[in-house]
C-alpha cells in the first residue's frame, strides 16, 4: 500500500512535470547582473555577446544577456562546457544564430563553434584555417577564410600550393556540420551576407597591403552563386572592404575601412540586381559619415564614426548615424559616446547596444542607449573586446 | 659642462716624473655599490645565459618564454625593461627597434662579473649612458693574464648540447683571447595543455658565438678591442591556446646575424686628469617568417630587418681637491632601421647625451651630483597622412640625480639616491606601420631609494644583511591604445605606475677547515600599482607579471673540492593584465634547483637539476615551463 502510493506520487509528479513545460533549461542556474530590459523588444529570447580576447590570449569569451530575468550572464561557454579544453578559444571574430543553434567563428583557434542556443552547450566544431565571418541560407554556412590564404590544401590540409595568398569561402552543410567545398575569393576576405542565391564577400587585403609584391589593399567585393558555388562577378567598390549586409530587399551595403591615411572609411552599396552601380554614403551637412563599427536592423545600417579619424593620437567624438538605401536619407543621432565603440547592435523601439573595448587589453562595457537621447540607460562589464552580437528570437 | 670640460683641462697639472704618483682617495671610494654582483666563475649551477644570472637577483623579473630559445627580458623595480641598460664592459648593448636586449642570446662563458645597479650607478669614467639608464645590468668580461685554453661542454635535457672553448694568448705586449661557443637545442618538453599533456614544438635553437679579443697598455693606461659575432637560427613555439586538432601552435622561425666591434681606451694623463675613450659599431640582422607552408593558421609574413649603429664616447675625469673630483662624459649615437614591411619609414636617430658629474669622497661620508643632458634627432622617410601629421622630430630631457653614502660605523654602511631619468620611444614605438605614433614623448621615470647594510664577523661566522627600500613612478608610460579603427592602434603616453618595494637580503657564512658553508635568502616586496586612469577600472590594481611577494633562498656547500648548491626560489601569485580578476590570475610557484660539482685539478665536473619537483608553471600566460630538466657540465683548463 505505502509502495503503490509512492508509485502513486511519482506518476503525479511525472505528469506534472510532463504537463508543466520546460524543464528548465540547464544555464539556468546560471547568475549574472540584473539589467533593466523593459524597454527591449521582448521577441528576444537572448542577446549573445561574443567578445574577442587578445591575439594569443586565448581568452575569448561568450556573455548574454537573459530577457526571461533580465540577467546579463559573462563566460558562458566555459560554465556551461567545462570539460572543453581551452574554453572558447582565442580569438571570436563573429556569432550568428542560426534556427536553436548559435554559430561563433573563433578566429585563432581555426574553429567554427557551434552551441545550443538554449543552454550554450556544444553540438560541433568545425575546422576552418583563419576564419574570419559567417552568413547562412537554408543549406549551409559559409565562413570566409584568409588561410586557404596564404596556401591551398588538400585533403587533411596538406599544403598543395604555397604561392596563392587570396582567400577562400567554406561551405559547412547545416545538418552534418561538415565542410562541403571552398570557393577561392579575393584576399584577406571579411564580411559575408547571403540574399536570393548570392554570397556578397567583402575582401580587405589587410595583410597584403603589408607585404611584398604588391603592398596593396583589394578593393573588390566578391559574389558567388551559391547553386554553382563559384564567382561569378567581381565588384570594385574601395579599398580595405570590412562588412557587407543585405537589406533583404534586393540591397547589399559594404562599408570600407579606407587606408588609415587619405581614404576615409564609409558605406558603400549597390542594387543586387546592378553591382555595378555603387554608391557612397556622404553627408554634406555633417561632413562625415565615417565607419568604425556598424550593424543592420531592417533596411537600416547604423554605424558609429568619428570626423577626426586620422588623427590618431588624439581623443575621438564619436557620432553615430543610420542610413537606409529604402528611404535615401542618413539620420544622426544625438548620443555622447564614451571610451572605444568596437561593436554595436541596433534593436526595435529606437535602441542601441553599444560595446565600449576599452583599452583592449582589459575588460569592457556594453551599454544600452536611446536613440533619442545623450546618456547611456545602462553599462554592465564584458569580456575582452566585446565586439560581435547575436540575436535569440 | 664645457666650460667645465675647459677648465678641467687647464687645471690638469704638469706631469710631475720625479714625485711617486700621487693615489687620490676619491678613486678608491665610490659612493653607490652594486645591489648585486656575482663572480661567474663561482657559480655552481653553470648557467649558460646571462638571464639565468639575473633571475635569482633581488627585486628583478625576468620574463621568460620557455625554452632554451625563448625571449628573456629583464625588468628592474617594476620600471619596465625599456628602462634597464645592460652593458658589456661599459658600452651599451641597445636595440632601437624595441629598446629591450634579450638576455638569453648572451652567454656568461667569457664574463668575470655579472652585476645589477638598481639605482644611480656612479664610478669614475662612466659613459654618459651610463647615468641615463634607470636601472642597469654590467656584463665584465674577464681580462686574460697568461696563456691558456679553456674547453667547456655541457648538455642535457631537450638535447641541449652547449661546448665552448677559450682560447687565451700573450703576443708581444698584446693579451689575446679568442672564443668560440656553439649551443643547439631541440626545445621539447611535456607540458599541460588544458585538459592534456602535450610536448612544445619549434622551441629549437642553434647558436654560434666567435670572439676576438686585445687587450694592451700603454704608459699609464690600456685599451682592449672586443670583436663578437652571433649567429643563430630558432623557433618560437608560440602562446598555448584552443587550436584546431591537426594546425600547429606555430612555425614561426627566426634567424639572426649580430656582429659588433668595440673598443676602449683608457688614459691616465696625470694623476689628476684621466680620459676614458670608447667606441661601438653594430650590425643586427633578422629575418623573420611565419611559414604559413606549414602552418595553416599563420599569417603570410616573411620580414627582414637590418639594425644598424655607431656609437662613440669619451668620459674624463679630474681630481681637483682631493677628495673631490669632477667628471665629464659625452657621448654620440646612430641608428637605423631598415626592413621590407609595408610602408616601411626607415628611421634613423642621432643621439647626444652629455653627463656632468661631480663626486666628494671622505672615508665615511660621500656624496655625489649628476645632471644628464639627452636630445635625440629622429628622421624617417615618408609623408604627411590626412589631419595625422608625422613628425621628424627633436626630443631631449634633463636627468638630476643625487647619491649619498655613509659608513658611521665598521659594520653599517647606508647609502640613498634619488633619480629621475627618461627612456626614448623606440622605433617601433614611433614607426611602427599601422601603429606607430610619431608624435610620442619620452617615458619618465623616478626613482628613490634607501640601501643599508650591515655586517657581522664573528669568529668561523660571517654575517651580512641588505636592506633596499625603494619607491619608484613610472610616467608618460607608451602604451598601445586603439584608435577609431580596431586595425589600426597607436601609440600613446598615457600609462602611470607607482612603486612601492623593499629588497631584503642576508648572508650567513660559515667556514672552517676545508668547509664552507653559505646561505643566501632574498625577499622581495613589490606595490606596484596602475594609475593611468582615474576612476577606469583597473586604477589601484596590481600591475601585469608583478609579484606582490617573492623570495628565494640559497644554500652551498663547500668541501675540498666538492660543490653542493641548493636554490629553491618563490614567486607569489600575479596577473596577467590591471584587470585582477580570476580569468588572468597566475598561480604562485616555487622551483627548487641543485648541483654538485667537483673540481680535482684542471678539471671539473658537474651535475645540475633544475625544478626537481616537476612543478609546472608559467612567467608569462601562454607559455608554460618546462618540469625537471638536468644538466652535465665538464671543463678541462690547461
Amino acid at each position: 500500500m505505502k509502495k503503490a502510493g509512492l508509485l502513486l506520487l511519482c506518476g503525479a509528479l511525472f505528469f506534472a512535470a510532463c504537463q508543466k513545460d520546460p524543464v528548465p533549461s540547464k544555464d539556468a542556474t546560471l547568475d549574472g547582473v540584473t539589467v533593466d530590459v523593459s524597454a527591449i523588444s521582448t521577441s528576444a529570447r537572448k542577446i549573445f555577446v561574443l567578445n574577442e580576447g587578445g591575439m594569443g590570449s586565448n581568452n575569448a569569451t561568450l556573455d548574454f544577456l537573459r530577457f526571461e530575468d533580465g540577467k546579463y550572464i559573462s563566460g558562458a561557454f566555459k560554465k556551461m562546457n567545462p570539460t572543453v579544453g581551452g574554453g572558447l578559444g582565442d580569438v571570436g571574430n563573429d556569432i550568428a544564430v542560426h534556427g536553436d543553434e548559435v554559430w561563433m567563428v573563433i578566429n585563432n583557434s581555426g574553429l567554427v563553434e557551434v552551441i545550443s542556443a538554449v543552454d550554450e552547450t556544444e553540438i560541433a566544431t568545425v575546422t576552418v584555417p583563419t576564419p574570419r565571418n559567417i552568413a547562412f541560407d537554408d543549406k549551409y554556412a559559409y565562413v570566409t577564410s584568409w588561410a586557404g590564404a596564404f596556401v591551398t590544401y588538400g585533403a587533411d590540409y596538406s599544403v598543395t600550393d604555397s604561392s596563392n595568398p587570396k582567400g577562400q569561402v567554406y561551405r559547412i552543410n547545416l545538418n552534418t556540420k561538415k565542410v562541403e567545398g571552398t570557393v577561392e575569393v579575393g584576399y584577406q576576405p571579411e564580411g559575408i551576407a547571403c540574399y536570393d542565391g548570392k554570397l556578397y564577400v567583402a575582401n580587405s587585403g589587410g595583410i597584403s597591403s603589408q607585404l611584398p609584391p604588391t603592398y596593396s589593399y583589394d578593393n573588390t567585393v566578391s559574389i558567388i552563386d551559391t547553386r554553382s558555388f563559384a564567382v561569378t562577378k567581381t565588384v570594385e567598390v574601395e579599398v580595405n572592404l570590412k562588412n557587407v549586409y543585405s537589406d533583404g530587399q534586393g540591397f547589399i551595403y559594404v562599408t570600407s575601412m579606407g587606408n588609415y591615411y587619405d581614404v576615409h572609411s564609409g558605406l558603400y552599396g549597390f542594387p543586387a540586381n546592378a553591382p555595378e552601380n555603387v554608391g557612397h554614403v556622404w553627408s554634406e551637412l555633417y561632413k562625415h559619415t565615417h565607419v568604425s563599427c556598424s550593424c543592420i536592423l531592417g533596411d537600416e545600417v547604423y554605424c558609429i564614426g568619428t570626423q577626426n579619424e586620422f588623427a590618431f593620437g588624439e581623443k575621438h567624438e564619436y557620432t553615430v548615424w543610420s542610413y537606409s538605401a529604402q528611404q535615401g536619407k542618413v539620420i544622426f543621432y544625438p548620443l555622447q559616446l564614451t571610451g572605444v565603440p568596437y561593436g554595436v547592435l541596433a534593436l526595435e523601439g529606437d535602441l542601441l547596444l553599444v560595446a565600449d573595448a576599452g583599452d583592449y587589453f582589459n575588460p569592457g562595457t556594453l551599454s544600452l542607449y536611446d536613440t533619442s537621447e545623450q546618456d547611456k540607460r545602462w553599462s554592465v562589464t564584458t569580456g575582452v573586446c566585446p565586439g560581435h552580437f547575436a540575436v535569440w528570437k | 659642462m664645457i666650460l667645465a670640460a675647459v677648465i678641467a683641462l687647464f687645471l690638469q697639472a704638469p706631469p710631475d716624473t720625479l714625485a711617486p704618483a700621487a693615489v687620490y682617495a676619491v678613486k678608491e671610494r665610490p659612493v653607490v655599490r652594486a645591489t648585486e654582483a656575482v663572480q661567474v666563475d663561482s657559480l655552481v649551477s653553470a648557467p649558460i645565459q646571462v638571464a639565468e644570472v639575473l633571475q635569482r637577483f633581488t627585486g628583478v623579473q625576468v620574463k621568460d618564454y620557455g625554452g632554451v630559445g625563448g625571449l628573456k627580458t629583464v625588468n628592474v623595480r617594476s620600471l619596465g625593461s625599456e628602462h634597464v641598460g645592460v652593458f658589456l664592459d661599459g658600452i651599451q648593448i641597445d636595440n632601437a627597434q624595441n629598446m629591450q636586449v634579450d638576455l638569453g642570446r648572451f652567454s656568461v662563458d667569457g664574463l668575470e662579473t655579472v652585476s645589477l645597479y638598481s639605482g644611480q650607478k656612479s664610478l669614475r669614467l662612466q659613459t654618459a649612458k651610463e647615468y641615463a639608464t634607470g636601472a642597469a645590468v654590467y656584463l665584465r668580461t674577464a681580462t686574460p693574464r697568461v696563456n691558456a685554453l679553456r674547453l667547456r661542454l655541457r648538455g642535457g635535457s631537450f638535447a641541449t648540447i652547449n661546448p665552448s672553448v677559450t682560447w687565451d694568448r700573450k703576443l708581444g705586449k698584446v693579451m689575446l683571447r679568442a672564443a668560440a661557443e656553439f649551443l643547439g637545442s631541440n626545445g621539447r618538453y611535456k607540458f599541460p595543455c588544458f585538459d592534456t599533456t602535450l610536448v612544445r614544438e619549434n622551441g629549437d635553437i642553434r647558436s654560434l658565438r666567435l670572439e676576438t679579443q686585445l687587450f694592451g697598455n700603454t704608459r699609464g693606461g690600456e685599451w682592449r678591442l672586443h670583436l663578437y659575432t652571433y649567429g643563430s637560427e630558432r623557433g618560437f613555439p608560440g602562446p598555448v591556446i584552443r587550436r584546431a586538432q591537426g594546425f600547429p601552435f606555430s612555425a614561426e622561425r627566426q634567424a639572426d646575424q649580430d656582429l659588433f666591434l668595440q673598443g676602449s681606451w683608457n688614459q691616465e694623463w696625470n694623476p689628476r686628469y684621466t680620459t676614458a675613450f670608447r667606441f661601438k659599431y653594430a650590425n643586427n640582422y633578422t629575418h623573420y617568417d611565419t611559414h604559413p607552408e606549414r602552418n595553416p593558421m599563420a599569417l603570410p609574413y616573411n620580414l627582414h630587418y637590418r639594425q644598424s649603429s655607431a656609437y662613440g664616447s669619451l668620459a674624463q675625469s679630474y681630481v681637483i681637491l682631493d677628495p673631490w673630483s669632477v667628471d665629464l662624459s659625452t657621448d654620440f649615437q646612430y641608428n637605423a632601421l631598415g626592413s621590407d614591411v609595408g610602408q616601411f619609414v626607415r628611421p634613423r636617430r642621432g643621439t647626444l647625451t652629455v653627463a656632468l658629474a661631480t663626486r666628494l669622497a671622505f672615508e665615511t661620508f660621500r656624496v655625489a651630483a649628476h645632471l644628464v643632458y639627452q636630445g635625440a634627432w629622429d628622421r624617417f622617410d615618408g609623408k604627411d597622412a590626412g589631419g595625422w601629421t608625422r613628425e621628424n622630430r627633436y626630443r631631449d630631457a634633463w636627468m638630476p640625480s643625487l647619491s649619498a653614502f655613509y659608513a658611521p660605523f665598521p659594520w653599517l654602511e647606508a647609502d640613498a639616491f634619488v633619480k629621475r631619468s627618461y627612456r626614448l620611444p623606440s622605433f617601433n614605438d614611433l614607426y611602427y606601420s599601422l601603429m606607430g605614433n610619431s608624435r610620442l614623448e619620452p617615458e619618465s621615470a623616478f626613482q628613490t631609494g634607501l640601501n643599508l647594510r650591515l655586517h657581522f664577523g664573528m669568529q668561523a661566522w660571517n654575517w651580512s644583511l641588505h636592506l633596499s627600500p625603494y619607491y619608484n613612478r613610472v610616467s608618460n608610460k607608451i602604451v598601445a591604445i586603439p584608435t577609431s579603427s580596431q586595425f589600426r592602434w597607436t601609440m600613446l603616453n598615457l600609462g602611470l605606475v607607482d612603486i612601492a618595494g623593499a629588497d631584503v637580503k642576508g648572508v650567513a657564512r660559515f667556514r672552517q677547515g676545508d668547509w664552507s658553508v653559505t646561505l643566501t635568502l632574498r625577499y622581495s616586496f613589490q606595490q606596484a600599482l596602475d594609475h593611468s586612469t582615474p576612476g577606469g577600472q583597473t586604477w589601484g590594481n596590481q600591475i601585469p607579471y608583478i609579484p606582490l611577494h617573492s623570495g628565494s633562498a640559497d644554500l652551498q656547500a663547500d668541501w675540498r673540492g666538492w660543490t653542493l648548491a641548493w636554490n629553491t626560489s618563490f614567486y607569489g601569485e600575479r596577473w596577467a593584465r590591471s584587470a585582477n580578476t580570476a580569468d588572468y590570475h597566475l598561480d604562485p610557484w616555487s622551483l627548487s634547483d641543485v648541483s654538485l660539482s667537483y673540481r680535482w685539478r684542471k678539471l671539473s665536473a658537474g651535475v645540475h637539476l633544475k625544478n626537481i619537483f616537476n612543478r609546472s608553471y608559467q612567467v608569462v600566460q601562454g607559455y608554460p615551463m618546462p618540469g625537471i630538466n638536468g644538466m652535465l657540465s665538464l671543463e678541462y683548463s690547461l
